[in-house]
């Protein structure tokens, strides 16, 4: 079981979520951040903070957000477009820094009207 | 420094730990329990303590805070010290006992140890560039506010840490800045609003790029999150209030064999060290589910493996605690 930040953060990545996580498990992609699903603990301190109401639980997922729940796991265990190898689990996103990245999916989604 | 001796030291005050903690003592085994915090109930205590849950056997729903409440009053009457404001980060095996070193100096000799730290003790998450200046004008936590009388003090963060401190150094230190990277701040509403009555300078949407000094912290150079224009605070002391993360690095130190951060053990909660058991979260095993009550059950089971190891000629098997003499 693991949090999942869904596409309301794109053009957005407020990132007060990073700030909460206590296993530093919210890592920075080019347009949006991710959860790695295997380091998250679960904990659930990441959603409220979140200014856009991102995060959710997998299992209480919106419906239309569902499918945000693979693309969060996709950013760790597919190779990016521009990477050569999939970013797995480092183990801290303060370790990686920004991945400058994004899966094809979220690159695809249109700007955010959200995002000023 | 003192010495601790007991017969079972439980690592991590957690709520596997304390019903670890209980388990020594209805074994009749002396017990200690040692947190990296400074008040046990673990991730409860620090993460969810308002938070109702629902999966704990014979509760249909108990709050965070209550539920430590009573783990702690049931281990109670078997009097468990407890050693908080503690990381054990040294373990060497003496053949008949082992003795764990803690960070303060502090040593405490147990003849078997039950290692239930849950995902690891909390730290303070680095400002990033601020590793040369740490202890020289750069803190994580204020303690207290007499070192900074007088001084111009810039805080970072956004969370009730950041404003509380800004707002209990305002009248002690020359000036407060109080710098976030975002308008709002997370801090309780009412925290807030004192903030916005108060002589603190906030300023926002800005994030530190670099701390600037020849010896000790001289300024700060901050950048505006939209603009990407920079300011340089100047500032005798600097506090980063970025929020906690947790690890188990000090206890990957005394050579358990891990996985993916957590404890490998085995059916018996026994771990790859002489007289070292786990429970709770921070184990792993084929078929590990990381819930409370699994950490209860694994407590358990530590525990009363444990009692064999420290007094050969005792069973495994508790007996039931209906035949105890409470009631």
């Amino acid at each position: 079981m693991t949090y999942v930040i869904t596409s309301s953060c794109v053009d957005i990545k407020d990132m007060s979520c990073i700030e909460e996580c206590p296993v530093d498990c919210i890592y920075e992609g080019d347009r949006k951040l991710y959860i790695q699903p295997k380091e998250c603990i679960d904990c659930g301190a990441c959603e409220p903070v979140c200014p856009v109401d991102a995060i959710y639980p997998d299992r209480t997922l919106p419906s239309d957000a569902v499918v945000d729940k693979d693309d969060n796991r996709a950013f760790f265990y597919e190779v990016l477009p521009g990477k050569d190898e999939p970013l797995g689990s480092p183990g801290g996103s303060m370790k990686v820094g920004p991945v400058e990245a994004d899966t094809q999916r979220t690159m695809d989604l249109p700007p955010n009207p959200d995002a000023d | 420094m003192s010495e601790t001796t007991v017969d079972v030291l439980v690592v991590g005050a957690g709520p596997s730990g304390l019903y670890a903690a209980y388990y020594a003592g209805f074994r009749g085994l002396s017990v200690a329990v040692l947190d990296g915090l400074p008040e046990a109930g673990g991730q409860i205590t620090a993460l969810y303590p308002e938070k109702l849950i629902y999966d704990v056997a014979g509760f249909p729903a108990v709050k965070g805070r209550e539920l430590v409440e009573a783990l702690v009053a049931q281990a109670a009457p078997f009097d468990p010290t407890y050693l908080l404001n503690e990381q054990a980060v040294g373990y060497t095996d003496r053949g008949d006992d082992v003795l764990i070193t803690c960070q303060s100096g502090r040593t405490v000799a147990a003849k078997a140890v039950v290692v239930t730290g849950g995902i690891g003790s909390f730290n303070p998450r680095p400002l990033p560039g601020g590793e040369a200046f740490e202890g020289k004008g750069l803190e994580y936590i204020v303690p207290t506010y007499v070192p900074y009388a007088g001084k111009d003090v810039v805080v970072v963060g956004g969370g009730d840490s950041a404003v509380d401190w800004a707002l209990g150094l305002e009248g002690v230190a020359a000036s407060v800045t109080l710098v976030h990277r975002r308008e709002e701040f997370r801090a309780h509403a009412h925290s807030v609003k004192l903030l916005k009555d108060s002589s603190v300078t906030v300023i926002t949407p800005m994030s530190p790029v670099s701390v600037n000094g020849t010896a000790v912290v001289e300024s700060l150079t901050v950048r505006h999150v939209k603009t990407k224009e920079s300011q340089e605070l100047q500032c005798h002391a600097l506090v980063a209030a970025l929020g906690f993360t947790a690890d188990i690095g000090h206890l990957e130190a005394w050579g358990l064999e891990t996985l993916d951060r957590h404890i490998v053990v085995d059916t018996s909660m026994k771990t790859n060290l002489n007289r070292v058991y786990a429970a709770g979260d921070i184990t792993e095993y084929p078929g590990k589910v990381r819930l409370i009550s699994v950490g209860f059950g694994e407590a358990a089971t530590a525990v009363n493996n444990a009692a064999t190891v420290i007094d050969p000629s005792a069973t495994v098997f508790p007996g039931h605690s209906t035949e105890g003499a409470q009631s």
